[in-house]
């Protein structure tokens, strides 16, 4: 199986994320690109006013998620270096809960990279947000990841 | 075996993590029909589970074997 760049970055953080110094840590001199995604707390989720969100991980999994579809990421495109970082627990309005940002000699790769990034992280990770209201707290709708129908059955033994 | 469940699930479940008294469980299906069966509110929501072992995502016959860690997961709603 094919190793990822050691300069790559996956995370999980409890803590503010901060995008500049991730920015930085992707872009190298024979890059001319540089695309990021950050995705903040909406103040509102079907028309209910949101006073915060607190997400939650299979953390040992998630990070073995992302790290798989950074790989998949440089198979797919000619990218640089790829930064990608999800904050957990309680997220304020505004807050950035997830921060992707990919390195590329051309403009092309990286766009494209950055949104296969977060559509396949939206779809594969395991990470799960509770949103709270003021009469209450949901888990939101989410995506069921793809699974495998049937495992390969085993070859009789001949 | 340690059975781990998250989100609503773990909600439902009432804990998190379970080291699994269900060692007798031949698959992965067997294992969560046996919770549902505990408990009820757990079945209703089979049709939007996915499950996992050993941290990879797992069809519902996957066989399991001792020192598993299987876990349950709704819906993913990273992002």
């Amino acid at each position: 199986m094919a190793t990822l760049p050691h300069d790559d970055i996956y995370q999980l953080v409890r803590e503010p994320i901060d995008m500049a110094a991730l920015a930085r840590l992707v872009r190298a001199p024979e890059d001319g690109a540089i695309v990021t995604f950050d995705g903040f707390v909406r103040n509102q989720s079907h028309n209910r006013a949101t006073l915060y969100l607190d997400y939650e991980a299979y953390e040992s999994m998630a990070l073995a998620k992302m790290r798989e579809i950074g790989l998949q990421m440089h198979e797919k495109y000619r990218i640089h270096r790829v930064a990608m970082v999800h904050r957990l627990g309680r997220l304020e309005i505004g807050e950035t809960s997830v921060y992707i940002a990919v390195s590329a000699p051309h403009r092309a790769a990286a766009f494209d990279a950055c949104r296969f990034a977060i559509d396949t992280l939206k779809r594969t990770v395991p990470i799960w947000k509770k949103e709270y209201f003021e009469d209450g707290a949901v888990w939101a709708d989410g995506e069921l990841p793809p699974v495998p129908t049937a495992t390969p059955r085993a070859k009789p033994a001949s | 075996m340690t059975v781990l469940f998250f989100g609503r699930l773990k909600d439902l479940a009432g804990h998190a993590e379970d080291s699994a008294e269900f060692s007798n469980a031949a698959t992965i299906e067997q294992l969560f029909a046996l919770y549902a069966a505990r408990y009820p509110e757990l079945a209703k929501y089979r049709s939007s589970v996915v499950a996992s072992r050993n941290q990879e995502f797992a069809a519902w016959d996957t066989p399991l074997r001792s020192g598993d860690e299987v876990a349950f997961l709704p819906p993913v709603s990273g992002g």
